[in-house]
């Protein structure tokens, strides 16, 4: 099996000959800055020129870290093009909001519509497009902003989460509108041959919001998301992380239309296993050892989630950019030595 | 007939806890008007509340989004009843002083500010730096205020590393020790807080002002 094959068997729940090992991209970052300095590459130009974007992620495949492509390298796209300002960040930080666009949800209207042709929505699915020509048996992970996380970029996140209740009807219109412009992008990103996307709404978890509120936004949102991306291909593989503590959310997350779950460090995967039945699961090797801890400490971790019955091995979060190269190497590593 | 001052305490307290942020300025109102101590209803009433709403969020029945409600309810109290606090009515007791702020290159601040208004709410002095804030003026800050505590959020592993750096400015400046620091957010960890050198961690804005507390000796609040 390829990577590809490989990968998007898993996703499906059908027979693979090992477990894949990838880290999406986009919240889930992948990018450290010993490659950025390996490949000459940095940020933050590529993430605003497709070439080197696309070639950005192509390097963290041939450097041995991860078996699959991810674009883009951050969560910023989808707000910028509805008008937030954008700190593109640094070598070492990730691009993020400075100014927001509206104060209320209910002055949604005032919001630009996402247009796939313009700005860094169209340099992404340049870079699809251009990893998708290498035709190499890799996977293209297309990644994507969950719905909350956009909407409580785009205005004051204390107002917005305050706005959910207070101002339902209004709220559930933005989260429609803010929903729409991320599936034109979705769409976008699949039709530019992206063969996964995944969606990571780190602002909407269930810590945050509650069971009542998780269900009424993050999951009605996510789920719609992901009709909206299957509009284009009705069994495109959907990849979802879950931030934080599940614990509170679990039966409102098995109502996502996710083919597979990805989650954080401190969820253990028996206990998610336990609530999840036979879902595809992802993770979770914890991204701070990544950064700090040896080779050894990773092999042993990287064994333990296989052992312990994981689907996809990936980090548990995004990659710090100063984690050591060898540290992630090392999971790949025992993923095929394990074989 | 008028209510009593126990009942308009425990109403003070239940618009709070219930979060009726409207209800609660005719009953602060109320209570004023009656003649009753200010500072009491502060902290017997609109904290009480806050410290119910608290409990329940340590026991997950409430949650972030639910907070923030409880605290806009507080705040608006809060507006009704400070200004008819007596001149220096905490004379002679120490004021603990806490800088805030979510650590450069990140602008997630939604965890900080619960944490802030716990902290307000546990009587500490707030200098909130708000979010993206370059790392020297944390110390800058406690500098100048004589902070006893340093608060620092991230919920973005490509920016904890600033968390690290300013343990080591403070120990740079000869404020370590003095100045405490305190870490929080999603990526962060009991184990990270051990490495950097920091203070304590804590994992939820509750916790934070039981650590807070601990690490200044800050004493039972009013």
């Amino acid at each position: 099996m390829n990577s590809r094959e490989r990968l998007l068997s898993a996703l499906k729940g059908n027979i693979v000959d090992r477990v894949p090992c990838i880290c999406p991209g986009g919240m889930m970052n992948m990018i450290i800055t010993e490659l950025m300095e390996k490949t000459g590459i940095m940020w933050p130009d590529a993430h605003i020129d497709a070439n080197k974007m696309a070639d950005l992620a192509a390097s963290v495949y041939e450097y041995g870290m991860f078996e699959n492509y991810g674009v883009p390298f951050c969560m910023t796209i989808e707000v910028e093009e509805m008008g937030a300002g954008i700190d593109m960040g640094s070598k070492k930080f990730e691009p993020h909001v400075v100014d927001y666009v509206i104060d209320s949800v209910s002055e949604y209207k005032e919001l630009k519509a996402l247009d796939i042709n313009s700005g860094r929505a169209k340099v992404t699915t340049d870079a699809i497009s251009i990893l998708k020509s290498r035709e190499d048996g890799v996977p293209i992970v297309g990644n994507l902003s969950g719905p909350i996380s956009v909407a409580s970029s785009l205005m004051d996140p204390v107002s917005y989460y305050k706005e959910l209740r207070r101002k339902k009807e209004d709220a559930h219109e933005f989260m429609e509108f803010v929903t729409k412009q991320i599936i034109e992008f979705g769409q976008a990103q699949v039709r530019a041959g992206a063969d996964v996307i995944a969606i990571s709404d780190p602002s909407g978890t269930g810590e945050i919001l509650g069971p009542k509120y998780f269900e009424e936004y993050a999951v009605k949102y996510i789920n719609m998301l992901i009709d909206g991306i299957r509009e284009v291909d009705e069994d495109f593989p959907i990849i979802v992380h879950i931030c934080g503590q599940m614990r509170s959310v679990y039966s409102e997350i098995k109502q996502l239309k996710a083919d597979a779950f990805s989650f954080d460090a401190m969820v253990s995967i028996k206990e998610i296993r336990e609530h999840m039945g036979d879902k595809i699961l992802m993770g979770n090797i914890s991204s701070f050892a990544l950064e700090s801890a040896d080779e050894e400490k990773i092999k042993k971790m990287t064994e333990n989630v296989i052992d312990n019955g994981i689907n996809i091995v990936s980090p548990a979060c995004g990659l710090g950019t100063q984690s050591p190269m060898e540290n992630i190497q090392a999971i790949l590593k025992t993923v095929k030595a394990k074989n | 007939m008028a209510r009593s001052k126990e009942e308009l305490l425990k109403l003070l307290s239940d618009c709070v806890f219930e979060m009726e942020d409207e209800e609660v300025i005719s009953v602060a109102q109320e209570y004023l008007d009656a003649g009753y101590d200010p500072l009491e209803g502060i902290t017997e009433g609109l904290v009480d509340g806050m410290n119910r709403a608290g409990v329940m969020y340590e026991e997950e029945e409430y949650f972030i989004t639910d907070l923030l409600i409880c605290s806009d309810a507080m705040y608006n109290g809060l507006d009704i009843l400070k200004p008819h606090l007596p001149q220096k009515s905490l004379d002679g007791e120490k004021t603990y002083k806490c800088v805030i702020g979510v650590v450069e290159g990140d602008t997630h601040d939604i965890g900080k500010n619960l944490v802030k208004i716990m902290l307000e709410t546990a009587g500490f002095e707030m200098y909130d730096l708000g979010r993206d804030v370059p790392l020297r003026n944390f110390i800058d800050k406690a500098k100048e205020v004589d902070a006893d505590l340093i608060c620092l959020s991230t919920l973005m592993t490509t920016t904890m590393p600033g968390m690290k750096k300013v343990v080591e400015m403070l120990k740079e400046e000869n404020m370590y020790g003095d100045t405490k620091v305190i870490i929080g957010g999603g990526p962060v960890s009991q184990t990270y807080c051990d490495k950097i050198g920091a203070n304590g961690y804590s994992p939820n804005a509750v916790e934070a002002v039981k650590l807070a507390k601990l690490v200044v000796g800050m004493g039972i609040p009013a």
